[in-house]
């Protein structure tokens, strides 16, 4: 199975992102690789757990949410940009296609 | 999993799970957090991750009203969340004695569970727990008389709205879930009927006790009589932090919990 490219990823979770936070987000915010969780989106930290457990659903048990956050603390992980995300996921899934 | 109905109310529920390869009669650790604009999110980033990776199952959630789960006009006493929590123990399928950590209103839970369920608490750690000790009537009476104050202002001031307009979504989500809890629930009136936990009852929890309280705290009292009252507790008191030390001192209170869990999952 091929991966998904970047821009196929980061259409995914911008759905994944609206059907957290509801539609508005999409009109309110144009997300791209640069955009930040907390300052640019305002996503509430029960909704990150929401839109990790999304990701599961979507990608399976290869895209570990709690694995990705582990080591780091709430203010970091908040700050996170869409594009760390999205290597994360990237590369999980590379890695999975290549076992 | 993260929907589960028990009570007729739906739950939002989440798991970290131990490593591959953890026995099957593995520890199993459930949190709970505080009241109003608190939820499992608050052990989702600071404990429950650690405490899985020491080998234990861990299960959050978010109470009645909070957070992700369903928003019930009533039930919002303490005895109404013990009885939330087992039955979703039930739903669950767990049928071991649990471990429970507790924040706040969460600790409250989790005495009291321990106090009605003896056999199905294997321990507790309880993080600056209110109504406990002898002031804490005054404490359950200021707090209450706080939260109706609040929420008179977001009935009448229409404050989600405004912060809206302003482009704070956070501060607007949490205006108005609170209204909605405040405004929308009996939770003021419930929280206020429960009685606080007294000496006999305290001293009829024979389980092993983690009290963590901040020095600062209003709570800090409640926190050296519990630990008086209670036959098995161990008490730290976090130098410089009052009533927020979860969030405000993590890492140490993280290694204090690791440490206490690791020593009484040895022994049991």
């Amino acid at each position: 199975m091929t991966a998904p490219d970047t821009s196929q990823l980061l259409d995914h979770l911008r759905a994944d992102l609206a059907e957290v936070m509801g539609d508005d987000v999409l009109l309110a915010v144009d997300i791209t690789p640069d955009t930040r969780f907390d300052d640019d989106l305002a996503l509430e930290s029960i909704e990150f757990v929401a839109l990790g457990e999304i990701l599961r659903e979507r990608y399976g048990e290869r895209v570990d949410f709690p694995g990705f956050i582990a080591g780091m603390e709430l203010d970091e992980i908040m700050s996170l940009t869409v594009g760390r995300l999205l290597a994360y996921i990237s590369d999980r899934l590379a890695e999975s296609a290549t076992v | 999993m993260v929907d589960v109905v028990a009570r007729d109310v739906r739950f939002h529920v989440q798991r970290i799970s131990p490593p591959e390869g953890a026995p099957a009669d593995r520890p199993v650790v459930v949190f709970l957090h505080g009241l109003i604009l608190d939820n499992l999110s608050s052990f989702y980033y600071t404990l429950a991750g650690p405490v899985a990776g020491t080998g234990a199952e861990t299960i959050m959630y978010d109470l009645r009203g909070h957070g992700r789960s369903q928003r019930p006009p009533a039930g919002y006493t303490v005895d109404d969340a013990v009885d939330d929590l087992a039955a979703l123990l039930t739903e669950l399928g767990v049928q071991q004695p649990v471990f429970l950590v507790g924040n706040s209103f969460g600790g409250v839970v989790a005495l009291r569970f321990a106090l009605r369920h003896p056999h199905d608490v294997a321990g507790l750690v309880v993080i600056e727990a209110h109504t406990v000790g002898d002031g804490a009537g005054d404490w359950t009476e200021h707090m209450s008389n706080t939260l109706t104050v609040t929420a008179l202002g977001l009935a009448h001031d229409d404050l989600a709205d405004q912060l809206s307009k302003l482009g704070d979504r956070k501060l607007a989500r949490a205006a108005r879930l609170a209204g909605e809890l405040l405004n929308g629930t009996t939770l003021i009136d419930d929280v206020a009927a429960t009685p606080p936990l007294h000496g006999p009852e305290l001293a009829a929890i024979r389980c092993p006790v983690l009290a963590v309280y901040g020095v600062h705290s209003d709570l800090a009292a409640a926190g050296r009589q519990l630990a008086g009252l209670l036959p098995d507790c161990t008490l730290h008191m976090i130098p410089d932090q009052a009533h927020t030390v979860l969030r405000e001192a993590t890492p140490l209170v993280r290694t204090l919990v690791l440490d206490w869990l690791h020593r009484h999952t040895a022994a049991s």
